[in-house]
């Protein structure tokens, strides 16, 4: 079967300073990988270069998402061929509701795949079908976009976005930064019931915690904007148990 | 030079108006529009050297030849087609060029809790309370163009709320441009009875492609317990000028909420003054501009609380394009009596151009000691965070500024708490923004 993402060699930075120094990596469909790595690694550099933000200089290297080539894309068409990112810090948006943005949201992704907008009836259903999963409340359908929303509610507001996307690849930066153990499980279960043969996720995570609830296929470890180990989910145990210091210190740094 | 033949113009239509008006020249209505000439001929017209004007210079507008026209004949129908409010069911109160069209007015009728006069010598002598606020809640030394209207008003309307208004009263203010340059002087006054709760929405419009300029003025007494909503809405032609000025004095647990929404015009001057003379009193200001082209409009505010335990919000948006320009000036006066008031003023402008500009200036003048008070003023583009965030949820680069900047300026209108008008004002905010 085809990749999902290939990533091959990936060098990006902002204002002159290199901060993803050759990043390679390959997911396929079914899969869960997780990336791992201490703070100001690059994990939401990646994330944010992988969703077409802007502000992010491609230095070099390639990435494949469906054949095609990702970098070459606006963020619109990025997300309408089935990329999804969910925020480390979602955005608030004053003065648009989550209902009016999200009808909006999945009209513009149905729009380019060639889909007729989805009538008003079968939107709110939909809604309340994908509520369930993360088991939000209607009343945050009429309130400002993320406006006020708790860290948790953010979180989950951000699944419940994927959820309604149905995408190919999702990428959740640090989703469960900030959650307690009961919105935790409430998030992860979301991911997982989006989980099929045909899609694939890649966790960002600074904890080990997450991993108990989405299990991964692969586990790999940023270190200093480069892949410095990638293993078995055991891997995020021994991290957790031997700090990022361990990695730092047995790899070598050109690896 | 313009301003002299302004002037002259001033001068010389006060001449026909007291012609006009013939044997009422010796009353008390008169008396005041004598005192309102001199009050304009002390002040003159206000130059950029006037802190007041320092960003808004009316001497462009006064390069036409502005002449009153109290005749217009302009026809029902075309009347008729001016501001509607699809969403909106209200009366109609038609001015044209400063005089009332009955024919084409739709008054209330019977108990309705409202009546609409003209106000006359006679009312004036029977009715104190009139008197104490006609010409009185904004006297023409409050700025030049107030005295102007208050030289040249020939009719007056009082609009006396005595209950509970069923359905908005909507005031049209119609300049009729189609054979010369006009100068219009619209004046205005509510009374809201204690209690009493009304919804009025002012609106101007000009008809023709001569230059209009409006010189308005309202004055709005809330009596204690009341309620009144006042809605202002300019969205004319680019032929059109406007320079108007309302106040409210606010009683005792009354309370005036205020929204001035600009969506076009070739030039705005907004004074809007709310007095909290009495202890729970309350004011909510708030307004929406969205300008384009070399579109201009100043909203000059001032929350004046006097009486302690008063409460006052303040919320101005704008939105600039092209080469529009925006003034902002809020001023929030806390008397050394009003303790324990509250007031929070905030303004935000958006700007969509490089050409475009706004000036801001909030000024707090607070002497009491006892207050919570805050003021907040931004400017900017929109927010590149926000836009990303949409895009990556696959909206359209166009389509995420779009709702960005319509999330912007609609968001002040969540305020109001009539949704027919609110609907009305967001229409009107988007049909701007397309
Ligand atoms: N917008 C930015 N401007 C400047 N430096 C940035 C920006 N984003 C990230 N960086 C820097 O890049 C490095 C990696 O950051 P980030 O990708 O956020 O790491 P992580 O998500 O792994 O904590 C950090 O040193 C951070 O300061
Ligand atoms: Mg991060």
């Amino acid at each position: 079967m085809q990749p999902i993402l290939t990533i091959d060699n990936l060098r990006a930075g902002i204002e002159g300073r290199e901060i993803l120094k050759g990043v390679s990596l390959t997911v396929r469909p079914g899969e869960v990988h997780a990336i791992m790595g201490p703070n100001g690694s690059g994990k939401s550099t990646l994330a944010s270069v992988l969703a077409g933000r802007e502000d992010y200089e491609v230095l070099g290297g390639s990435v494949t998402f469906m054949q095609k080539d990702l970098l070459e894309m606006a963020p619109e068409e990025r997300a309408g061929e089935g990329l999804f990112l969910a925020f480390q810090y979602p955005v608030e948006i004053p003065g648009v509701s989550t209902a009016n943005f999200l009808k909006t949201s999945v009209n513009a992704v149905r729009k380019y795949r060639g889909q007729e907008p989805l009538e008003a009836a079968a939107f709110l259903a939909l809604m309340r079908e994908k509520m369930k999963l993360v088991e939000m409340d209607q009343s945050f359908l009429s309130r400002s976009l993320n406006e006020g929303f708790s860290g948790g509610e953010k979180k989950r507001n951000e699944v419940f976005q994927m959820a309604m996307l149905e995408p190919t690849l999702s990428v959740l930066d640090e989703t469960d930064s900030g959650l307690d153990i009961d919105a935790l499980r409430i998030v992860a279960s979301g991911v997982n019931a989006l989980r099929s043969p045909s899609n694939a996720t890649v966790v960002i995570t600074h904890y080990q915690r997450l991993l108990d609830y989405i299990v991964p296929d692969v586990v790999h470890v940023l270190v200093n904007g480069r892949i410095a180990m990638s293993g078995g989910k055991e891997l995020a145990l021994e991290l957790e148990a031997k700090g990022y210091d361990w990695v730092k210190n047995t790899v070598p740094v050109e690896a | 030079m313009s301003i002299e033949r302004f002037n002259d113009n001033i001068r010389n239509a006060f001449g026909s108006l007291e012609q006009r008006i013939n044997g009422a020249a010796g009353g008390a209505l008169h008396a005041l529009r004598r005192s309102a000439l001199e009050a304009f001929t002390t002040q003159g017209v206000p130059t950029i050297r006037h802190e007041e004007w320092k960003y808004t210079n009316v001497l462009p507008l006064l390069a036409s030849d502005l002449q009153q026209s109290p005749d217009s004949d302009l026809a029902a129908h075309d009347l008729a087609a001016l501001g509607h409010m699809p969403d909106v069911d209200a009366w109609r109160l038609v001015v044209v060029n400063g005089m009332v069209r009955t024919d084409v007015s739709t008054l209330p009728e019977g108990d309705a809790a409202v009546t609409v006069q003209m106000i006359t010598d006679d009312l004036l002598a029977s009715h104190p309370r009139v008197a104490a606020a006609f010409g009185h809640i904004t006297p023409a030394s409050a700025h030049p163009f107030v005295a102007v209207n208050a030289a040249l008003t020939q009719q007056g309307i009082l609009v006396h709320v005595h209950g509970r208004l069923a359905r908005p009263l909507h005031i049209l203010c119609v300049g009729d441009a189609r054979a010369s340059d006009i100068l219009h002087t619209p004046r205005v006054l509510i009374l809201a009875d204690t209690h009493a709760e009304a919804t009025i929405i002012e609106s101007h419009h000009t008809v023709g492609t001569f230059q209009a300029l409006d010189v308005t003025v309202v004055e709005v007494l809330a009596e204690a317990g009341s309620h009144v909503r006042y809605f202002k809405l300019l969205h004319d032609a680019n032929n059109a000028s406007h320079i108007g000025s309302t106040a409210a004095v606010v009683a005792r647990d009354a309370r005036a909420v205020c929204a001035t929404v600009v969506t076009g015009g070739r030039f705005v001057r907004n004074d809007l003054h709310v007095r909290l003379v009495e202890p729970g009193a309350s004011g909510y200001l708030y307004g929406v501009s969205v300008l384009d082209g070399t579109s201009f409009a100043d909203n000059h505010t001032v929350v004046d609380h006097v009486a302690p335990h008063c409460h006052s919000e303040e919320l101005y948006k704008g939105v600039y394009d092209d080469k529009s320009v925006g003034v902002f000036n809020g001023k929030i006066f806390v008397r050394e009596d009003a303790q324990k008031t509250t007031a929070y003023q905030s303004n935000h402008a958006l700007l969509l151009s490089e050409s475009a500009q706004i000036n801001a200036k909030p000024q707090l003048e607070i002497w009491a000691d006892d207050v919570k008070c805050s003021h907040g003023a931004t400017t900017g583009q929109l927010n590149e965070d926000a836009l990303f965030y949409l895009r990556a949820r696959g909206l359209p680069e166009g389509d995420a500024r779009k709702l960005l900047t319509h999330a912007f300026a609609a968001e002040v209108m969540d305020h109001l708490d009539d949704d027919a008008i609110r609907t009305h004002m967001v229409a009107l905010i988007d049909e701007a923004l397309a």
